[in-house]
């Protein structure tokens, strides 16, 4: 018998928890805190947007930043930044999650069913995924656009449709690799359904890809959303979103840089703040990198 | 002990190959496995050997149902297991489990050990959640491992340990036939013996058959009770281990067996080693497959093909001039090589120990 099956139960500390894991990185712990903060700020914008996002005052229209009663200054309609910000984080949060979620749903799926059933639904799912692929997000955005007119919903499902193929290539990818090894191979032998299979063997293993590429995809989602509504589908104003806040400061560029400037920083540190924390969420969810 | 648990017959395995950028055109066959019978009884070993790309491991995944036979049958209990579908089959393979050769990848990296072991049990719905706790921990304790063990997860194991949690997993559900394909090539020396000793151990407590792939003569030797020999994807010759060493009739059966190293200086000139690799599966030679390397081969052997015959009592061999082939002058039944005598004896004393 080898020396481990003689040894008594050795007393082992618990094993830390995922969360525990997760905050020993520093940058992880940082970007978590971001997270945490980014969210709150966004779920609880009525209580800490000092006003109404569309109350304006001419008055004060263009006031930089650390005017009086406005720390992060006015845009071109009198409208409070800070205020303006926090609703606009609400839904580009709510934008970025929907279409990550939805698309990388369904585009995960399509790519589990593509690597297990390879041989009858390989070439359909894949040949779907690149007509899908073929079409840019914007053009995709601009026919859901004029089809149920601009707006937030237009932008989610236009952003959905961009992100079903990449995610069904990259689950493929990683679940052909996984399909190869013995204990899918296990797993079928003991007689299980297929469902139980994919799900219980081998998705959990082409979980680190799925979670890199949903984290770097949000923080896309965020940009292409801001382009979107740049380019006048998504969000209409008044409605506050931060990539719509950016595209009416540009015209002020010169005169009040900070009304495009302060969305765009903003939407920097969450597109960083969540691609920080995927990473190392992914390495906290793996058993085999736990001490 | 002789009732016949698994009996396969005719049983092959055929893969097209397909060339054609926009059209596919089948431009040939791979014959991976092409017509192997034979039987395993309740409680027997059956042992195939062979060298790499011989089928073996092909005609254990076709046993097991896990990848689909072209043609042929596979009989469990008298139940062809090729027609079964669905919800009677994934029932039927409660039945038959296996053992990989790699432990490395045979275990999911995300489930603790006590989740590995238990889902055969759980996907049969043996059980409830207690009694499969508890059934875990009899399990650790057959294969060798503590019971703290459960919670771990496979990274955490060496070789041999997690060699041990694959057959807690494939006895589990109480099977009746375990294929073993390669289950210790993968391992060190000192751990094949304890793993080897383990088999056989389980194998006596629970009557346990099993189909033993291996391409490592002294492991054979030890475990088997029955040997098939199989060359280009058939069977060349099978028979009881006793009668198989002491007098192998197929040239290739005498090819295997002497080119196990041996100490001797004397002998070394007497063997000759076999010339040539396998040929491709893709194109079999005509006649005999074996008639390119043989040393005896005749005419007749580039036309006929051979056929399995009775040449003793449960000793078969597909050679057309087996009674007629100069003695091999060598003797097998002792002479494995130091090192395999060696091991031999180390497996025994583990055992007694």
């Amino acid at each position: 018998m080898s020396a481990t099956t003689e040894t008594e139960e050795p007393i082992a500390p618990p094993r830390p928890g995922v969360l525990a894991r997760l905050i020993r990185e520093p940058a992880a712990a940082v970007s978590l805190a971001l997270v945490t903060l980014i969210i709150a700020a966004a779920v609880f914008a009525p209580l800490l947007a000092p006003t109404d996002p569309y109350d304006n005052d001419l008055s004060l229209a263009m006031q930089p930043p650390g005017s009086e009663g406005l720390p992060l200054g006015a845009d071109a309609q009198g409208r409070d930044m800070i205020t303006r910000l926090v609703y606009g984080l609400r839904v580009s949060l709510l934008m970025g999650f929907a279409a990550v979620l939805l698309g990388g749903g369904l585009g995960a799926l399509l790519g589990f069913l593509a690597a297990f059933y390879h041989r009858w639904l390989d070439g359909p799912i894949m040949r779907l995924v690149d007509i899908l692929l073929s079409f840019p997000a914007i053009l995709v955005g601009l026919a859901i656009a004029a089809i149920f007119g601009p707006g937030i919903f237009s932008v989610v499902l236009a952003l959905s449709v961009a992100t079903v193929p990449l995610m069904a290539r990259i689950v493929r990818g990683s679940a052909m690799v996984v399909m190869r090894l013995d204990y899918i191979e296990a797993a079928r032998a003991t007689g299980m359904t297929d469902a139980r299979l994919i799900w219980k063997h081998l998705a959990p293993n082409c979980l680190s890809a799925i979670f890199v590429f949903a984290t770097l995809r949000f923080g896309q989602v965020i940009l292409l959303g801001s382009a979107l509504s740049f380019l006048g589908l998504g969000a209409q104003p008044p409605v506050p979103e931060l990539g719509a806040m950016a595209s009416e400061g540009r015209n002020f560029l010169f005169f009040a840089p900070h009304i495009a400037v302060v969305p765009c920083v903003l939407i920097f540190i969450v597109v960083l703040a969540f691609n920080v924390l995927g990473d190392a969420l992914r390495d906290a969810l793996d058993p085999r990198l736990r001490v | 002990m002789s009732e016949t648990l698994l009996e396969v017959t005719g049983l092959a395995k055929h893969y097209p190959v397909r060339k054609g950028l926009i059209v596919a055109k089948q431009v040939g066959t791979v014959r991976a496995v092409d017509g192997v019978s034979f039987s395993v009884s309740r409680g027997e070993t059956l042992a195939l050997v062979g060298e790499s790309g011989c089928g073996k491991s092909t005609t254990a995944r076709l046993v097991l149902r896990l990848i689909e036979p072209s043609a042929g049958s596979i009989r469990f209990e008298g139940v062809d297991v090729t027609r079964i579908t669905g919800a009677a089959q994934r029932a039927m393979r409660r039945r038959m489990q296996i053992v990989f050769q790699d432990p490395y990848a045979s275990l999911n990296p995300r489930l603790t050990v006590a989740e590995t072991i238990a889902e055969p049990m759980l996907v049969h719905g043996i059980g409830d959640a207690a009694a499969r706790r508890k059934r875990v921990e009899e399990l650790l304790s057959l294969v060798g491992l503590r019971a703290f063990h459960a919670q771990r997860y496979p990274h955490e194991f060496s070789g041999g340990q997690r060699q041990r949690i694959g057959i807690a997993r494939a006895l589990s559900v109480q099977p009746d036939l375990v294929v073993c394909d390669e289950p210790v090539s993968a391992l060190d020396v000192s751990i094949q013996a304890q793993v080897v000793n383990l088999l056989k151990d389980l194998q006596r407590r629970f009557g346990l058959a099993y189909l033993f792939i291996a391409h490592d003569l002294a492991v054979v030797k030890h475990v088997a009770d029955r040997v098939a020999v199989m060359y280009l994807g058939q069977i060349v010759e099978i028979g009881d281990k006793r009668s198989l060493f002491a007098s192998p009739r197929h040239p290739y059966t005498r090819a295997l067996l002497s080119a196990i190293p041996h100490p001797d200086p004397e002998r070394r000139g007497q063997v000759k080693p076999l010339g040539g690799d396998l040929p491709s599966p893709l194109n079999p030679p005509p006649g005999c497959r074996f008639h390119t390397r043989c040393p005896f081969a005749q005419e007749r052997c580039r036309r006929e093909v051979p056929e399995l015959r009775r040449l003793g009592p449960g000793h078969d061999a597909a050679c057309h001039f087996a009674e007629t082939l100069p003695p091999a002058g060598l003797d097998f039944t002792g002479g494995l090589s130091e090192n395999a005598a060696k091991r031999l004896a180390l497996y025994a004393k583990a055992r007694a120990a």
